[in-house]
């Protein structure tokens, strides 16, 4: 088959069995997977759509002022033009969200003024011709797209006499002229990768047709808009005349995507402490994007539905019906099932285990029970958390906690009895009455479902209190700090530090009794709240909490992978002759004739300086792997292999520096 | 329109420009045979193109204006030429050439051969290339040949617009020079005295003020506009931007600042000298002088604050600046740190188990006070110098405090910080971005770097050899 470039490869057919098989018939991994699909599905399109309502929110007050900022630029009348009326959107160093603020920003611009919006990117834009082209284009396609009669007449025109070059604006004028926007809004992506030069000539020149064409220039600009002005030389600023528009700061849009995915209240499947930590610090860490916040979500989900098979029991009113017997075991399988189990043994319930571990149809009763039961105590759980928020806001406290970061600590079940929950308590205790009438007017309008403390008698307890206070001065409960007094006394030398309460108004003194009151309540719900929910039983379902797909996925380490195969190459041959002679870790040190060539020069690479004489590495490798004198070629070829493989990994360079030597490029660990 | 009407006309509309006009009218406008070329030349904003524009908009001579920035390759300019030869020919005799065989203009000789076939039979045709010496990508041949149309085309009689005198490209002696010089302060002062702006943006109220009638309120506008064009030349315009437009924009961007005391009534509109004494701090900024997007006005009309509090302002915007990732910040200080400091001083300063760091800065500051020689530029007011990857990458891991898993992320960064220009590469463009071998500098300074340092608590300085005395 040799004379064959390529050929299709047919195995020998045997009716041998195989020696070793794996058991694929019995245990289907897929099974039910079109269902769990349609779950995932479901359940996603909600958080979905949550996103997309919470990214507009955050992007309208900037799209507003932008597009006023656009209708305003129209009415100045443009026969004496002064300067292109220019916005420069400061939009943050999270270049991939760039492109879809831009898109928004084009549709809301088109529907609400009577303007074209052509958005242009650095790629498509190398030198002005290109850049002129590419906007031409733009134009055009969507005349093209209005009425074809147009296309006809372009194309014929050079039969007719000149015909305009297509880089030339004066397309875009004719285009103008029938398609009478009021102004040709040209977006300019990432203001950053264009050449300053480019730019210049780009403004130079719409400035020179601005007595014929309304432009309005917008420039996404990643870094800041003084450094963008510092590019610009010439007399390129003299020409542009505008606004600066700062779009939201990514931490707070994606503050506010957390709150609305994952610690909103109804939501079935939650994604549990640890992802959502990892998830954020990489936000805070290493970059700061709304659409990797959602993938990272929506792999979370797909990896949930996928992979779990109990996940079916998420579906909305399933029947006993649909479910195979299959997914039942798998349920039993769970550990949160075994310590439910072993719970109830304890308490001597022998009969129920029994029953669930035999009866299919009562355990599906279990199980439909308790996942409803535990998507209220998850609910409740950030229910309770978005409370914490709230009273921290309304009580004015210094350190701002954020939703995510409160949410996550309850979720991991660190809330109860944890620092925070203890100082917002306090305070709570300590509030003066405007403070505490501020609090629950603010949890008045939480939305929350399920928030047992009576807030309306509280309310009129303290109307009542108030009604006949006649003093500005609003009621003091007895733990604030101001009825304290410090006094000193003097006995033998000795002085005597000694707290006393001033004497409490009878006003005070009721009001006092209302604030304990409201703190029990609330001390009592949150302790029924802030359960641990990794405890509950079918928090597997519940819940999502594995880390090693997102790492893989969204963190992956190329680098360090590399350089593990070459510097151990035993972690992935997994072979009995290299190292792990004496016990495994020590198989890192040892270098042995056995190992792959490659790997040995790697190790010799790694001792050596920044310049490496390649005939000291070849005696060495000689030294190590040769087997016999007569041997030598063979183990040269390995060498020369092993180096051009080196050099191939971008590891190795050669060198003009030394004769003989080759440079060492990457250093391991980086 | 009779030549002198023009002329009157035109003086009004252009001042202290008589002589220019006055020799522009009489080659045009007489009936003998005008310059078959003629250079206008002159700097920036001295009235070249509007004059030739709007003498000849008002003659009766068929002419077409091209300008040459709108042009962006010679064949552009070229097929344009033609275009608008052939547009003015038709608006002029209303009429339709028949335009087929023009269709093509692709080189010099050939625009030669198309205006001899167009301008055939014509008595006389101005062509107007505005800006001649913008022309980009323009061939050696273009100007030399251009000045040798008139000897094809009898009919032809071009003007090229330009800053300064090309007599020695055009390869032609004997072409006619017409100069535009720089206005001198007293021209400028005229020019600019006859629209002043108001004072007050809304009249006085006629109940409050019943005698300060509308014409009073002109003059007096004049009066004190005349006054502060004056002030305002000697003290920034004549050093900074002598030129019309630069004066008038600053004039302009100083004004309401400066009768700000009139609107709200603590001097009146005549108390020129108290005015200047009460408003001299805004002729020592240099805000006025400069060129920005974003106009200082509409800024002060967001906040509406006095200048105190604006600083205090200022500040806080550089605040509200995005936030970089944290990883991200300290990849561009240890990139900065790459770019100044030689590489051979890198283990006395990053690495982690040898304390010999003090004592080795102690050498170099010493090195830097001996008074050498030569005087020691500071590094950091020097140009960057490029580094392997690698070596960022070290910083990085030396000035974090703890590991950093070797993720793609810091990857993706570097590639993000590429995009944002905040790092460059420098040499061997193209190929992959991140590959090894692949030599970088960073692309801001020294100021940005130490408020990037400060806020992940990291004082630059202490690790820049030689330090900063700032």
């Amino acid at each position: 088959m040799e004379y064959e470039r390529c050929y299709i490869y047919t195995p020998p057919e045997t009716d041998e069995r195989a020696p070793k098989r794996r058991r694929i018939n019995k245990a289907n991994s897929q099974a039910q997977l079109q269902e769990r699909i349609q779950i995932y599905r479901e359940t996603w399109f909600h958080q979905q759509e949550r996103i997309q309502a919470t990214l507009e929110e955050a992007d309208r007050v900037t799209l507003e002022k932008i597009i006023n900022f656009v209708s305003a630029s129209a009415q100045t009348d443009y026969a004496e033009p002064v300067s292109i009326p220019t916005g420069l959107v400061i939009a943050g160093p999270s270049i991939a969200s760039h492109g879809p603020f831009f898109e928004r920003l084009g549709r809301k611009i088109k529907d609400e003024t009577n303007s074209a919006y052509f958005l242009l990117n650095s790629g498509d834009s190398s030198n002005l011709k290109t850049f002129l082209k590419n906007l031409i284009k733009k134009a055009m396609s969507r005349v093209d797209a209005d009425d074809e009669d147009d296309l006809g007449r372009i194309g014929s025109s050079s039969r007719n006499g000149p015909k305009l070059l297509d880089f030339d604006l004066g397309h875009l004028q004719e285009w103008h002229a029938r398609s009478r926007a009021d102004r040709i809004v040209v977006a300019i992506q990432d203001s950053e990768a264009f050449d300053a030069n480019l730019l210049v000539e780009i403004i130079e020149l719409f400035y020179s047709w601005l007595d014929r064409l309304p432009f309005v220039l917008l420039f996404g600009i990643a870094t800041s808009a003084e450094s963008f002005e510092d590019r610009l030389t010439g007399k390129a600023p003299r020409y542009l005349q505008g606004q600066k528009f700062n779009v939201t700061q990514s931490d707070e849009i994606i503050e506010k995507l957390f709150s609305a995915t994952i610690a909103s209240t109804d939501v079935s499947l939650r994604i549990g402490p640890n992802l959502s930590r990892r998830i954020l610090e990489r936000q805070k860490d290493h970059v700061q994007n709304v659409q990797d916040f959602s993938d990272s979500l929506k792999y979370a989900y797909m990896s949930h539905f996928y992979a779990n098979y109990p996940s079916l029991f998420l579906k909305q009113d399933i029947t006993f019906k649909d479910l195979p017997p299959d997914v039942f075991e798998a349920t039993r399988n769970l550990p949160s099932f075994r310590r439910r189990v072993e719970d109830m043994l304890d308490s001597g319930r022998a009969q129920e285990v029994r029953k669930l571990l035999d009866s299919d149809q009562y355990l599906f009763e279990n199980i439909v029970e308790h996942v409803q039961s535990g998507q209220e105590v998850l609910s409740a759980l950030s229910t309770a958390g978005m409370v914490i928020v709230r009273v921290r806001q309304a009580l004015q406290m210094s350190a701002q906690v954020p939703l995510s970061s409160i949410w996550i600590r309850a979720a991991s079940g660190e809330m109860m009895g944890s620092p925070l929950l203890r100082e917002t308590m306090l305070s709570i205790k300590k509030a003066p009455s405007d403070r505490l009438a501020q609090l629950l007017s603010s949890l008045e309008d939480l939305e929350g479902i399920d928030f047992p403390v009576d807030l309306k008698a509280y309310r009129k307890d303290l109307d009542e209190l108030n009604k006949d206070n006649t003093t500005s001065t609003p009621l003091r409960s007895q733990h604030d700090v101001r009825n304290d007094n410090l006094r000193t006394t003097v006995v033998a030398q000795k002085v005597l530090l000694s707290k006393h309460k001033a004497a409490l108004s009878e006003r005070d003194k009721a009001y006092s009794e209302l604030v304990g009151h409201f703190h029990d309540e609330l001390d009592t719900y949150f302790t029924t709240a802030f359960i641990d929910p990794r405890a509950l039983f079918l928090s597997e379902i519940l819940m999502y909490d594995l880390k090693s797909p997102h790492t893989e996925v969204f963190q992956p380490k190329p680098r360090f992978a590399i350089e593990r195969a070459l510097a151990s190459p035993h972690d992935y041959l997994g072979c009995d002759c290299c190292g792990d002679a004496d016990g495994g870790r020590d198989a890192d040190a040892a270098l042995s004739a056995t190992q792959p060539a490659t790997a040995i020069i790697y190790r010799l690479y790694l001792e050596s300086g920044s310049l490496i004489n390649v005939s000291d590495l070849w005696s060495a490798f000689n030294a190590l792997a040769g087997e016999e004198e007569d041997a030598e070629s063979k183990t040269m070829a390995l060498f020369q292999r092993a180096i051009a493989e080196l050099k191939y990994l971008g590891l190795l360079k050669p060198s003009k520096k030394k004769i003989d030597h080759a440079a060492k490029v990457m250093w391991k660990g980086l | 329109m009779l030549p002198d009407e023009i002329l009157t006309q035109l003086d009004k509309q252009y001042p202290c420009r008589e002589f220019q006009i006055q020799q522009l009218a009489s080659l045009y406008f007489s009936n003998l045979p005008s310059p078959p070329l003629l250079i206008a030349h002159g700097l920036t904003a001295t009235g070249k193109t509007s004059i030739i524009k709007s003498l000849l908009a008002l003659s009766t001579i068929p002419h077409t204006i091209i300008n040459l920035q709108e042009c962006i390759t010679g064949r552009h300019l070229l097929e344009r030429t033609v275009s608008s030869v052939l547009d003015a020919l038709d608006e002029y005799n209303d009429e339709r050439i028949d335009r087929r065989p023009y269709s093509r203009t692709e080189n010099l000789s050939v625009l030669a051969n198309h205006l001899q076939k167009i301008l055939e039979g014509h008595k006389k045709f101005v062509l107007v290339f505005d800006g001649i010496d913008k022309q980009r990508e323009a061939p050696y041949t273009f100007l030399p040949g251009l000045a040798r149309f008139s000897e094809l085309i009898p009919a032809l009689s071009l003007i090229l617009i330009t800053t300064l005198p090309i007599s020695l490209e055009l390869r032609k002696p004997g072409t006619p020079h017409l100069p535009f010089p720089p206005y001198s302060r007293s021209s400028l002062l005229t020019i600019l005295s006859q629209n002043p702006p108001k004072i007050f943006l809304t009249q006085p109220s006629e109940e409050q003020y019943p005698d300060y009638t509308p014409d009073l309120a002109a003059e007096d506008d004049a009066w004190l506009w005349g006054r502060f064009l004056g002030a305002v030349y000697d003290s920034l315009s004549k050093h900074t931007g002598r030129d019309l437009v630069s004066f008038r924009n600053t004039s302009l961007r100083l004004w309401r600042d400066f009768v700000a005391p009139v609107v709200d009534g603590t001097f009146g509109t005549r108390d020129f000298s108290r005015l200047m004494v009460n408003r001299r701090h805004i002729f020592q900024g240099e805000e006025a002088v400069l060129d920005r997007i974003i106009s200082s006005q509409n800024a002060e009309n967001e906040s509406a604050q006095t200048h105190s509090t604006a600083i205090i302002k200022k500040k806080r915007d550089v605040g509200m600046q995005h936030d970089l990732p944290y990883y991200s910040k300290y990849l561009l200080i240890s990139a900065y740190l790459a770019s100044y400091n030689p590489s051979r001083t890198d283990s006395t300063y990053f690495m982690k188990h040898t304390d010999r760091r003090k004592n080795k800065r102690k050498v170099n500051t010493n090195a830097g006070a001996t008074k050498s020689k030569h005087r020691r530029i500071a590094r950091h007011l020097l140009t960057p110098s490029p580094f392997p990857l690698d070596r960022v990458l070290a910083i990085f891991r030396g000035l974090i405090d703890g590991p950093v898993p070797q993720l793609a992320d810091i990857y993706t960064q570097i590639a993000t910080l590429t995009s944002m220009r905040l790092l460059v590469r420098v040499g061997g463009v193209g190929g992959d971005a991140l590959e090894a071998g692949a030599r970088w500098r960073v692309n801001f300074g020294w100021e940005w770097v130490r408020g990037l340092g400060r806020g992940v608590g990291i004082e630059v300085g202490e690790y820049l050899v030689g330090g900063v005395d700032v």
